[in-house]
């Protein structure tokens, strides 16, 4: 591990050593340290297995300097990094790579700069997770895992029994300056448990999740009961027929659609390629105006916020739509100068270097933090689903993709889990995985919201970076397709 | 220059990492196996958009994995990842005795949780069982890919020009109205691979490779172009025989055609459809190479990337069953040139030619030597990490739907109505791979043997079984198109495969 000061140090050396440079203009020095350790569960009743399948981890720090440099006619912009060092050594090598790469970007007007503005966490993170050792990291994943065994084993289940997922622990620390006044650093930490569970020979399937940022809030065993409750409970599901349903998402079927399309569509740089259905639509009614998105990176308590952003700059809360006006759009600071005019402003809240961390080998791009999603008349789960009345709760979906391109907004995906047919303002019987797939378009079903529900979880989806805060939500006539009836048959 | 890690570095250090790791597992309690993956590579790369430099860079990266087998009445796992600079370079025995340690840690906590949760578990624990790998083969091999340029001495500014001048030509075409980005990567990338049980693998490859995305309007399209080859395959040696110039402006013309043409209305039945071979590489990739792996087919996915419809259990299943028509045979072979083109994978194993599919019957699985030994079988080295600090995951090698002995011309004069589906777009597949829904990039409506009208934003869905049983037509042409981004594991890991096939006629839904 390696210590806050030294991150500090790194940066602070660093930005005189370039700023004495001759032909430096301006520049950004980044140093962090991450490590990123999952517990990956594996465990099946029916085949050998290993229960906790692999704990591991991957660690790395070192420094990254993005770079302004005056040539005789142009300025260009340069980055380089280096791995493992956080001498001049590693400067050296990193500006060396900064200045060999430099390009004359006609988009770039400047580096970020210090405000007034006050971070809102300080101090927010878990020393012990930092200091988290190997017999512990492993013994988090097993209790996941015995949740879920546990659950199985005294409702009585103990064959073709399925639990899968992991336990995934983020360290990350970063120190950050630059030539504008930027002097800051970061330390954060955050727990996360997602299991799934299956009893194969029923067909069901359940999910499981938690998150925490200290250690002595974070219950992985919840993770695995909630999963196998799940599968228990959705146990004997039926088919449903092809046609237009009114929906309940839920939480994790939320995070999914957020994930996998909506959040890539509200970030500034998908307008800026034209890859968004959002283009030319600021100001415009874009959803029901019963909802409204916002991203809060300095939400307390969340394991997507931070204290400052991977730019230096303070973290905060972005309106995206609100009550159904799209109002905003995540940006780091290259894309709000970009769009920035005397009427409009974009305040750069998400300029972040995710990708198992902090990632000091590469510059700021666009990440969501927290999302939350909010309705203007919040009700409880049992009146949202009442108000339905007869339709389908969707709790899970699967390889959900914009099939047509982001702008478009056509996707399709399938149904995988937790899910319930609901009849007569109630949940039924249960959806029988992987039996339909759902194909629509994310703007209609935006527009087409009709309920959203008081209560919210901080909701992780596979290979996503951002956390939603997922409220269910109710959208009516959404396109659903009974699917893959051969595998009754084999 | 300043002294920095190259591939060369991998030459000093690799008879050190050999005996470190024999002596290592002789001096660990309860160790019975370790072996330690090293990763070295120098890449360039730049980027442009809309005519204009965005970014460019080149870089020199090393990172290391560690596995380690460990405990006493149960064995189990533990696993080490770093990413390594110039100061671990140069003090490699130490930081790979720190790597095996906390693996060797894991491992035995691990170990020890087996045992715990056995007690605890009565009947619903026996499942869980020592970790054992199939025995293997031990090979001490030097492989090198051929190239005629080097990536390494490639100018960034050369790559620069070419991104820019790219990027220029396709901004001319629509005269600023759309959006383009071009990125052009070359890389020249080391591995070793060492184990206690005596194996040493230095393998050596350059990959070059280029992607284009365009949008205009609401119509955006992105492809990529590249080969396990040094800078030549910019300028016409990769699958396509392209220069990448002529590539990325082909696809510029495609979306500006495209973007004037009909949005595809779907079907609610099935329809007679012909797909190209760029649209069954997506379709080989999904269908078949993703629940051919053994890992999916054993529920080590099931959270994750999904099961396999292949593979209920160890009495239902479909190997030695139809699972298509007797036109279709697919198979993995490393040995093709190809984006999966490799000797050995990521536990030193030799990849071997596994057929899939042979004549519509299901034959097996891609596997590594834990599932191997589960399932009984010979590894047939299909074990790949993207990274050496990421673990290995049983991958797709070069995964292809066999040629057969049509004229695909043919294929398409014989329809009075039907379509046809030229270049994959976007998948979504079902969990265990038992309906699909991919899209195209164009679609063409047939009409008496001839193609009388383009559609945009359209696809076929079917389920998988139903589509490949319905195959009638298999072509003689036959391509591997390098697939950039399969995604699997978690933390989620993107590696480069091969798929392809040949033109086929099926029937399935239009989307």
């Amino acid at each position: 591990m390696v210590a806050i000061e030294d991150l500090r140090k790194c940066v602070k050396d660093g930005l005189q050593f370039v700023k004495s440079q001759k032909d430096v203009r301006d520049a950004e020095i980044f140093a962090s340290w991450n490590d990123q350790v999952t517990v990956r569960i594996n465990y099946t009743s029916d085949i050998p297995c290993n229960g906790v399948q692999e704990p591991k981890n991957i660690s790395g720090y070192g420094v990254g300097v993005l770079v302004v440099f005056d040539t005789s006619d142009t300025i260009k912009i340069g980055f380089g990094s280096d791995t493992g060092d956080l001498t001049l050594e590693g400067l050296e090598r990193a500006l060396d790579k900064a200045r060999r790469g430099a390009v004359s970007d006609p988009d770039f007007k400047s580096l970020p700069f210090s405000s007034d503005e006050s971070p809102k966490l300080t101090s927010y993170h878990d020393k012990s997770i930092m200091e988290l050792e190997d017999e512990e990291m492993v013994s988090l994943g097993w209790r996941a895992l015995k949740g879920a065994l546990m659950t199985f084993k005294e409702s009585g289940y103990k064959r073709s029994l399925i639990v899968g997922g992991d336990v995934t622990i983020l360290k990350e620390k970063m120190a950050i300056a630059n030539t504008q006044g930027i002097d800051d650093y970061d330390e954060s930490t955050a727990l996360m448990s997602s299991i799934t569970a299956m009893v194969e020979e029923k067909d069901s399937k359940g999910t499981g999740w938690t998150t925490a940022t200290h250690l002595d809030k974070f219950k992985p065993e919840e993770s695995g009961e909630m999963a196998a409750r799940s599968a228990i409970s959705t146990i004997g599901g039926k088919r449903i027929e092809s046609g237009k349903y009114n929906v309940v998402f839920g939480r994790q079927a939320v995070a999914t659609l957020f994930s996998e399309m909506i959040v890539s569509a509200l970030s500034l740089s998908s307008i800026d390629s034209g890859n968004s259905p959002f283009v030319g639509k600021l100001g415009e009614k874009v959803a029901s105006d019963t909802v409204s998105i916002y991203d809060d990176g300095a939400r307390a308590g969340e394991i997507g916020s931070k204290k400052i952003t991977c730019e230096g700059l303070t973290t905060g809360r972005t309106d995206l739509i609100e009550k159904g006006r799209l109002v905003g759009f995540l940006t780091n600071h290259y894309y709000s100068k970009k769009y920035e005019s005397n009427v409009r402003k974009f305040i750069p809240r998400n300029g972040f270097r995710f990708g198992g961390g902090r990632d000091f080998r590469q510059s700021a791009s666009i990440f969501a933090t927290n999302i939350v999603i909010e309705g203007t008349r919040e009700v409880t789960s049992e009146k949202l689903i009442s108000r339905i009345k007869n339709g389908i709760y969707i709790g899970r979906l699967w390889y959900l993709y914009p099939v047509h391109g982001l702008a478009r907004a056509d996707f399709t995906g399938t149904v995988i889990g937790d899910s319930y047919i609901i009849r007569n303002g109630k949940l039924g019987e249960p959806l029988k995985p992987n039996t339909v797939r759902i194909s629509d378009n994310f703007v209609k079903l935006l527009q087409n919201i009709k309920g959203i529900s008081k209560e919210k979880k901080s909701t992780i989806t596979w290979g996503s970076e951002e956390v939603v805060i997922a409220p269910e939500i109710a959208v009516k006539e959404i396109n659903l397709e009974n699917v893959a009836e051969f595998v009754e048959s084999l | 220059m300043k002294e920095r890690i190259t591939v060369d570095s991998i030459e000093q250090i690799k008879e050190r990492i050999y005996n470190l790791v024999l002596d290592s597992q002789r001096g660990l309690r309860n160790c019975h196996h370790i072996d330690i993956r090293i990763e070295a590579s120098e890449s360039k790369f730049a980027m442009a958009q809309k005519g204009a430099p965005k970014e460019s860079g080149e870089e020199s990266r090393m990172s290391l994995g560690v596995r380690v087998i460990a405990g006493d009445v149960f064995r189990a796992t533990g696993y080490f990842g770093s990413h390594l600079g110039l100061p671990d370079l140069r003090n490699i025995e130490k930081i790979i005795q720190k790597g095996i340690e906390h693996a060797w840690r894991r491992a035995l906590a691990n170990a020890s949780w087996k045992a715990e949760m056995k007690r605890v578990l009565d009947s619903i624990g026996e499942s869980i069982q020592s970790t054992s790998l199939e025995v293997i083969e031990i090979h001490k091999d030097i492989v090198a890919l051929d190239f005629k340029e080097d990536p390494r001495a490639i100018p960034l500014q050369t790559i620069i020009k070419e991104a820019v001048g790219v990027s220029e030509s396709v901004e001319k075409l629509y005269e600023s109205l759309g959006y383009n980005m071009i990125y052009l990567y070359t890389t020249f990338v080391r591995e070793l691979f060492v184990s206690s049980e005596g194996v040493l693998i230095d393998q050596t490859y350059p990959l070059t490779e280029g992607f284009a995305h365009i949008v205009l309007g609401d119509e955006s399209h992105y492809d990529h172009l590249g080969a396990k080859c040094g800078w030549e395959a910019i300028y016409g040696e990769n699958p396509f025989n392209r220069n990448f110039r002529d590539f990325a402006i082909g696809l510029a013309k495609e979306t500006i055609e495209l973007s004037k043409a009909e949005v595809l209305p779907s079907t609610s039945k099935e329809v007679v459809v012909v797909t190209d071979p760029h649209f069954n590489a997506l379709l080989a990739h999904e269908i078949i190479g993703h629940p051919v792996e053994a890992d999916r087919a054993l529920k080590m996915e099931t959270a994750y990337a999904g099961r396999s419809w292949l593979f209920r259990g160890f009495i239902e299943n479909q190997i030695g069953k139809r699972v298509a028509s007797d036109l279709v045979t697919a198979y993995s072979d490393a040995s093709l040139t190809g984006y999966g083109q490799y000797k050995y994978d990521s536990e030193g194993v030799r990849a071997k030619k596994v057929v899939h599919i042979d004549r519509g019957i299901f034959r097996g699985f891609l596997n590594s030597r834990e599932t191997a030994a589960i399932l009984g079988e010979e590894p047939n080295g299909a074990m790949r990490a993207t990274d050496a600090y990421l673990i290995p995951l049983i991958r797709m090698t070069n995964t292809v739907i066999a040629p057969g002995n049509r004229n695909p011309e043919d294929i398409i004069k014989e329809i009075d109505d039907g379509y046809y589906l030229v270049s994959h777009r976007t998948p979504s597949i079902g969990e265990s791979r038992e309906n699909f829904s991919i899209s195209a990039r164009r679609v063409y409506k047939i009409k008496n043997g001839e193609l009388v009208k383009l559609y945009r934003s359209g696809g076929i869905t079917s389920d998988s079984r139903d589509y490949l049983m319905k195959v009638d037509a298999v072509g003689n042409d036959f391509l591997i198109i390098p697939m950039p981004n399969c995604g699997k594991g978690s933390p989620m890991q993107a590696l480069r495969v091969g798929n392809g096939g040949p033109t086929m006629r099926s029937r399935a839904r239009l989307t």
